[in-house]
C-alpha cells in the first residue's frame, strides 16, 4: 500500500499509524511488520475513516489483538464490504463477548451470498447459541451455500434444537446441501459421545447411516456408532472387518485401533485367523496398534505360522511391542535362514526392552551353537548385554567358521583397545583370507573407536617382519590417528623395506578425513612432496597436501593460497595440476585468482582455470571486490579460447557491471 | 550439558565405526560405510513387502493419487510418489495454469498415456470418487483447509509443512483426521530419515538417561504480520485463478510478490513466521523425542536470541539458531543427565559416547521424502498412523504457534495443553486463531 493516507486524524494519531501503513507497503509477504499502534480508539477511527483499504484492512487485524466491544461497531459496518468483510470478521472473531455475536446476528439478515456464508462461518466458530434458531432457518436457504454453512455452523454450535434440526434436515435437503448437514449431524454425535451421551450419539450415527448421506459421512457415521455403542459395537465392527467393500473394511481397520476392551481384541484375533491371506497383514497392525497385552499370543503365532507376510508383520509388531517372552520366537525365527525375516528379528532382538531380555539372552548364548550362537552373538554385542564380552571373544576360536565370524565383527564392533593384541593373535592363527580380512577390519574398528590409546600396542604389528602385518599396523595407525600414530607412519616413510615405504607415504597421503584436527600431517606430506624417495611417492604427497589444503576449515583465504603457491614449483602434471584448481577455485582471495590464471597459461589444463576465474570472480564474495573481479573476468574474456567459457565471463561481467 | 563437543573423543563419536583403510577414496569409503550401517540397522520402515509393494502391482492394488498446488517443492515430492509402483497419479490441481499444464505433461511422460486431468478449483478435483489420496503442497495459505477439505471428501491425505497456520487449525487437522478416520501424513519428513530417527529413539528409550534439555533449529525467529500491496492488473482466472490463491486469506487486490513469494501467509495473518518454517520439522523431531506426540510445551519465554519453552514433564525445549555442531541444516540435539546426541541433514550422528551410536543405520544425507512417501502409501493401505499423523503434526504445530505468540508478545506466555488456552492471557488467546475469508470454512 503507497497511497499516503488522507483521512481526517489528529496528526499525533496518523503519524504512527503512517509508520504501520509505510512498514505495510514496503514489507515483502515474508517481512515482519511492527505494529505502530496498539491504541484501540485509533484503530477505530482508521476503520471508519476513508483512508485507503490496505491501511483500515490492518487496522482491522490489529483490532484482533487490541480491540474491544468498542471497535465492533466500526467492525460490523464492514461485514457488508467485499474487500474488507474477510478483514473485519478476523477481529470480531477474537474479541470477546456479546456485542461482536450480536453484531454478526444482526448482519446475517442484511447479507447475501458469500458474505452472508463468511458470517455464519464466524457464528458457527465462536458458536453462538443465540444464532441457532437464525441458523435453522438457513438450512433451507435456497443457496447450497448457505445452507451447507449453516448447517456446519449448527453442528458447531451442538446442542438438542440444532442436532434435532440438523437430524431432520438430512433426508430433505437437496443432495449438494446433504454432505454438509451430514456433517454438521456427525459433529453433534462426536461432541455428545465425547461427552459421554453415547445413546444420544448413536441415535445420530444411526441416522446419518441410514442415509440418505454420501459414503464417507455414513463411514464416519458407522465408526461413531462403533465407538458410542463401546462393547456392543462389537458385531458391527466385525461386519466392516469382513466387508468387501473397500472403505468398510478400511473404516473398520482404523476403528479397531480406537474401539477399547476385550472383546474388540478377541474380536480382531477372530478375524485375524479367519481373513484371506491378503488381509491378514492389514488385521495384525491394527491389532498391534490397540497396546492390548493380550493380543500377544496371537501376534507371536503369527510370526511362527503365518504366511512369510504375515511372519514379517508380526516380526516388525514384536520388535515394537515385544518382551522377554518373545525372545524364543524371534531367535527360533532369526536362526532360521530366511533373507527377510532374519535382519528383521535381530533388529528386533536387538531392540527389544529390558534387563530380563539381556539376562534371558545371556544364558542362552554359552548353550547355543551354529546359526543361533551367531545370531545371540550379534545381538548381545549390538545390545552391550552385561557378562556377554567374554562369551563373544572365546566364541572367536570356536570351532564353527560362521561363529567365530560372527564373533570376530561383534569384537571390531565394541571391544577396546585392551582387545588389540588378542585380535593381532587371532590374525596370526587365521589361515584363510577372508577370516583375516574378518579380523582386519575388526582391528581397524577398534583402533578408529580408540584413539591413540590404540597406538602402544599396535606397535607388534610394526615390528613385525612380515610386509603385511606391518602395513596393517600403519592402517591401524592411521584409524587411530594422532601425534604418537603420525609420527610411527612418518618413521616409516623411510623403512628399509620399499613396500613399507609404499604403504606409509599411501597411508600420510590418504591420512585426514577429519580436517582440522590431524593438519599436523601436512608438514610430512610437504617434506616427502619435496624430497620423496620415489617420484611416485612425492606425487602421492602432493595430492594428499592439496587435499589438506582444501579441507582444513581452519585455514584462511589467504593462509590457504601461501600454502598453495608453497607447492606450485612442485606440481608438473597436468593431473596435479587439475587438483590445485579445483583446491583455488574454492578460495575467495585474490592471490587465488592469481594462481588460477597463472595456471590458466598452460595449455594442458587452460579450459579448467579458467572456468574456475569465471566461477570464482563470476559471484559475490567477501573476500574480492568488484574490480578484482571485474579484471580477472576481463582476462578470460580476452585470453580464453574456449567460446563457451568466454560467454559466461561476459555474462558475469555485464552483470557485475 | 556443554554445547561444545570439539574434543577427541566426540569427534571419534562422529566418525564411522571403521576408520577407511588407506586406499579408499571418499566416496568409496562413503559407499562401505553405508553397507555396514545397513548390516546393523533397525528396519525403521516397515519393509514394502509386507504390503505387497514388491513386484508388479495389480491395478485394483493400486494407490490412485492426485495432487493439488505442485510447484518446486511439490513437484520434487510428487518425484516420490511417482516411482513407486503401487502408485497411479491421474489427476492435478493448481491455480496456476503453467504449473498445471507442466505437471500433466511430466505425469503423462511417466505413463505413457494422455490420462492425466487438470483441475484449477481443488473441490473439482476432490469430487472424483476414483481419487484415493492427494499430495497438497501448495503455500502454507491453504494446508490445513485442502487438507480438510479433502478428509471430508473422503482422501487420505500427505501435506507439505507448515501444515496449520494457527493454533486452531492444529485442532481442527487433528479431530477432522480422527473424525473421518482419513489417513494424513505431514510433510515433516525428517521422522523418516535414520539419523533422525535413531537420535529420536536414543532419547525415548532412555539410553541418555532422563531427557533434560532439547534443541532445535528452526532456521529463523522473527514473526510477521502479512499485508496488502499495492494493486496491479489481475491476470485472466485461467491462467492464474487470484481468488482461489488468496484462498482463506483476507482479501487483498492481487500482486505478482504475493503470488510468487515464498510461503504467502506462512503460519497465518497474525503472527507468521518465526520458528514455523523449520520448526515444524526440528521442533517436530523435539517433540518426538519426549514422546510429547500428544501433548506440548505449558511454558513459552524468550530469552535473548532463543526462545525457551518447558513441558510439564520439566524437559526444557530451546529453540535456538546458534552454537551447533555443523551437522547441516535443521538440527537437532537432545540432552539427557547420562548423555546427548545430535545431528542434522548431513547425516551424520555426534553423541556424548561411541557406545551410543552402535548400529545406527545407514547415513542418508540431505532429506529425502522417499522413506517418508512410503510411509504413507503403507499406511493408506494397513489405515494404520503414520509417523507424522495428524495428531502429532497438531501439537508439534501447537508448539511453533505457541512460541511464536510469545515471540510476538515479547514475553512468556502459560499454555494448557488439555483446554488448549493460556490461562488468564486474553492477547495469547487472540491469537490462537483467525477468521477464514469467506467462503472458506474449516
Amino acid at each position: 500500500m503507497i497511497q499516503l493516507m488522507t483521512f481526517p486524524l489528529p496528526r499525533r494519531c496518523w503519524l504512527p499509524l503512517l509508520a504501520a501503513s509505510l512498514l505495510t507497503a514496503l514489507a515483502s509477504p515474508a517481512r515482519a511488520q511492527t505494529p505502530a499502534t496498539k491504541n484501540e480508539p485509533d484503530l477505530i477511527r482508521l476503520v471508519q475513516s476513508d483512508a485507503p483499504a490496505g491501511d483500515r484492512a490492518v487496522a482491522c487485524k490489529l483490532l484482533a489483538i487490541y480491540g474491544s466491544e468498542q471497535a465492533v461497531p466500526a467492525l460490523a459496518a464492514l461485514l457488508p464490504d467485499e474487500q474488507l468483510a474477510s478483514w473485519a470478521r478476523i477481529a470480531l472473531e477474537a474479541i470477546p463477548g456479546p456485542a461482536a455475536d450480536r453484531a454478526l446476528r444482526e448482519a446475517l439478515d442484511k447479507l447475501q451470498g458469500r458474505l452472508q456464508v463468511g458470517v455464519i462461518n464466524s457464528l458457527g466458530i465462536r458458536r453462538d447459541p443465540q444464532a441457532v434458531p437464525a441458523l435453522i432457518q438457513r438450512l433451507n436457504d435456497p443457496d447450497p451455500d448457505v445452507a451447507s454453512a449453516a448447517a456446519v455452523a449448527l453442528g458447531r454450535i451442538g446442542g438438542s434444537s440444532a442436532s434435532g434440526a440438523l437430524v431432520k434436515a438430512l433426508a430433505r435437503v437437496p443432495d449438494s446441501v446433504r454432505p454438509a448437514v451430514a456433517e454438521g449431524c456427525i459433529r453433534c454425535a462426536e461432541d455428545l459421545r465425547l461427552a459421554g451421551k453415547s445413546s444420544a450419539a448413536a441415535k445420530i450415527y444411526e441416522t446419518v447411516r441410514k442415509g440418505p448421506a454420501p459414503k464417507q459421512k455414513m463411514l464416519e457415521a458407522t465408526r461413531g456408532l462403533i465407538l458410542a455403542r463401546g462393547d456392543k459395537g462389537v458385531p458391527l465392527l466385525v461386519e466392516q472387518l469382513t466387508s468387501t467393500d473397500k472403505g468398510r473394511f478400511a473404516i473398520g481397520l482404523r476403528t479397531a485401533r480406537e474401539l477399547p476392551g476385550k472383546k474388540a481384541t478377541e474380536a480382531v484375533i477372530t478375524q485375524l485367523r479367519q481373513a484371506p491371506a491378503e488381509r491378514q497383514p492389514m488385521l495384525l497392525l491394527a491389532l498391534a496398534d490397540r497396546n492390548d497385552r493380550a493380543a500377544m499370543p496371537a501376534i507371536l503365532d503369527a510370526a511362527r505360522t503365518g504366511s512369510p507376510r504375515l511372519r514379517l508383520t508380526a516380526v516388525g509388531v514384536i520388535e515394537k511391542s515385544g518382551d522377554r517372552s518373545t525372545v524364543p520366537v524371534l531367535l527360533e525365527t532369526a536362526a532360521a535362514g530366511d533373507a527377510q525375516l532374519e535382519p528383521a528379528a535381530v533388529a528386533a532382538l536387538v531392540r527389544l526392552p529390558g534387563e530380563d531380555v539381556d539376562r534371558d539372552l545371556l544364558a542362552r548364548l554359552p548353550q547355543s551353537a551354529g546359526k543361533q550362537r551367531e545370531i545371540l552373538i550379534r545381538v548381545t554385542a549390538q545390545r552391550r548385554t552385561p557378562g556377554a564380552f567374554p562369551l563373544i571373544l572365546a566364541s572367536a576360536d570356536n570351532p564353527d567358521a560362521g561363529v567365530r565370524s560372527a564373533a570376530v565383527q561383534a569384537l571390531g564392533a565394541i571391544a577396546g583397545a585392551d582387545q588389540i593384541p588378542r585380535l593381532i593373535e587371532l590374525r596370526q592363527q587365521r589361515q584363510q583370507p577372508r577370516e583375516q580380512a574378518e579380523v582386519d577390519t575388526a582391528l581397524l574398528a577398534i583402533c578408529g573407536r580408540a584413539g591413540a590409546a590404540a597406538v602402544p600396542p599396535l606397535e607388534a604389528l610394526i615390528r613385525s617382519r612380515d610386509s603385511s602385518t606391518r602395513g596393517l599396523g600403519l592402517r591401524a595407525l592411521a584409524a587411530a590417528g594422532g601425534p604418537d600414530a603420525l609420527k610411527a607412519v612418518t618413521a616409516a616413510v623411510k623403512d628399509a623395506d620399499p613396500e613399507i615405504q609404499d604403504e606409509a607415504v599411501r597411508t600420510l597421503a590418504t591420512w585426514p578425513n577429519t580436517w582440522p584436527e590431524d593438519a599436523a600431517v601436512a608438514e610430512p606430506l610437504l617434506q616427502v612432496a619435496r624430497a620423496g624417495a620415489r617420484k611416485s611417492h612425492q606425487v602421492l604427497a602432493l595430492r594428499g597436501y592439496l587435499q589438506y589444503v582444501q579441507g582444513d576449515r581452519k585455514l584462511d583465504p589467504a593462509r590457504k593460497v601461501a600454502k598453495l603457491r608453497e607447492v606450485v614449483p612442485l606440481i608438473e602434471r597436468p593431473e596435479e595440476k587439475r587438483l590445485a584448481i579445483s583446491v583455488a577455485d574454492e578460495i575467495s582471495d585474490p592471490g587465488a585468482l592469481e594462481l588460477l590464471l597463472t595456471f590458466a597459461q598452460d595449455e594442458a589444463v587452460s579450459r579448467e582455470a579458467y572456468s574456475s576465474v569465471v566461477k570464482l570472480a563470476g559471484k559475490p564474495s567477501s573476500g574480492l571486490n568488484k574490480a578484482q573481479r571485474a579484471a580477472a573476468l576481463q582476462t578470460v574474456v580476452d585470453k580464453c579460447q574456449q567460446a563457451p567459457i568466454r560467454e559466461r565471463a561476459e555474462e558475469r561481467l555485464k552483470a557485475l557491471e | 550439558m556443554s554445547h561444545q563437543p570439539a574434543n577427541r573423543r566426540s569427534r571419534s563419536a562422529i566418525r564411522p565405526a571403521a576408520t577407511p583403510p588407506l586406499n579408499f577414496n571418499r566416496r568409496q569409503f562413503l559407499t562401505r560405510a553405508l553397507q555396514a550401517g545397513a548390516a546393523l540397522a533397525c528396519p525403521l520402515i516397515v519393509p514394502g513387502a509386507v504390503l505387497g509393494k514388491d513386484g508388479g502391482v495389480p491395478p485394483s492394488e493400486r494407490i490412485i493419487l492426485g495432487a493439488i498446488g505442485i510447484g518446486g517443492r511439490g513437484n520434487y515430492v510428487l518425484g516420490c510418489f511417482l516411482e513407486e509402483p503401487d502408485v497411479q497419479f491421474v489427476a492435478v490441481c493448481d491455480v496456476k495454469a503453467e504449473r498445471r499444464e507442466a505437471v500433466r505433461a511430466r505425469a503423462n511422460a511417466r505413463y505413457g498415456n494422455q490420462d492425466c486431468a487438470t483441475y484449477r478449483d481443488l473441490r473439482e478435483l476432490l469430487a472424483r470418487d476414483d481419487l484415493d489420496a492427494v499430495l497438497i503442497a501448495t503455500g502454507p495459505n491453504w494446508h490445513a483447509l485442502a487438507s480438510i477439505l479433502a478428509a471430508n471428501a473422503g482422501k487420505d491425505v500427505y501435506c507439505e509443512k507448515p501444515c496449520t497456520k494457527n493454533i486452531a487449525q492444529s485442532l481442527a487437522l487433528a479431530e477432522t483426521f480422527r473424525r473421518t478416520g482419513r489417513v494424513f501424513q505431514a510433510g515433516t519428513q525428517r521422522r523418516s530419515l535414520p539419523n533422525f530417527a535413531f537420535a529420536v529413539d536414543l532419547a525415548r528409550r532412555g539410553r541418555l538417561g532422563r531427557l533434560q534439555t532439547l534443541h532445535a533449529h528452526p532456521g529463523g525467529l522473527g514473526t510477521a504480520t502479512s499485508g496488502w500491496l499495492e494493486p496491479q492488473p489481475e491476470p485472466p482466472r485461467d491462467q492464474v485463478d487470484w481468488d482461489l490463491y488468496l484462498g482463506p486469506a483476507a482479501w487483498r487486490p492481487f500482486n505478482k510478490k504475493f503470488l510468487d513469494g515464498f510461503n504467502f501467509e506462512k503460519g497465518g495473518g497474525l503472527v507468521g513466521g518465526g520458528c514455523l518454517e523449520w520448526g515444524s520439522h526440528c521442533v517436530d523431531l523435539c517433540q518426538w523425542a519426549n514422546d510429547a506426540d500428544h501433548t506440548a510445551p505449558v511454558e513459552y519465554e524468550p530469552v535473548g536470541k532463543e526462545l525457551h519453552a518447558r513441558y510439564a514433564n520439566g524437559v526444557r525445549l530451546v529453540v535456538r539458531n546458534d552454537g551447533w555442531m555443523g551437522l547441516g541444516s535443521c538440527p537437532v540435539r537432545f540432552e539427557g543427565d547420562q548423555g546427548w546426541v545430535e545431528t542434522g541433514d548431513d547425516g551424520e550422528i555426534a553423541s556424548s559416547s561411541p557406545d551410543l551410536l552402535l548400529g545406527r543405520g545407514a547415513k542418508v544425507s540431505g532429506y529425502p521424502a522417499n522413506f517418508h512417501v512410503r510411509d504413507f502409501l503403507d499406511c493408506v493401505k494397513s489405515r494404520g498412523r503414520t509417523r507424522a499423523d495428524a495428531d502429532a503434526a497438531c501439537y508439534a504445530h501447537i508448539a511453533c504457534h505457541a512460541a511464536n505468540i510469545a515471540l510476538f508478545l515479547g514475553r512468556k506466555v502459560l499454555y494448557d495443553p488439555v483446554k488448549h488456552e493460556f490461562p488468564g492471557d486474553e492477547p495469547a488467546n487472540r491469537l490462537r486463531s483467525e477468521a477464514l475469508r469467506e467462503p472458506w470454512r474449516i
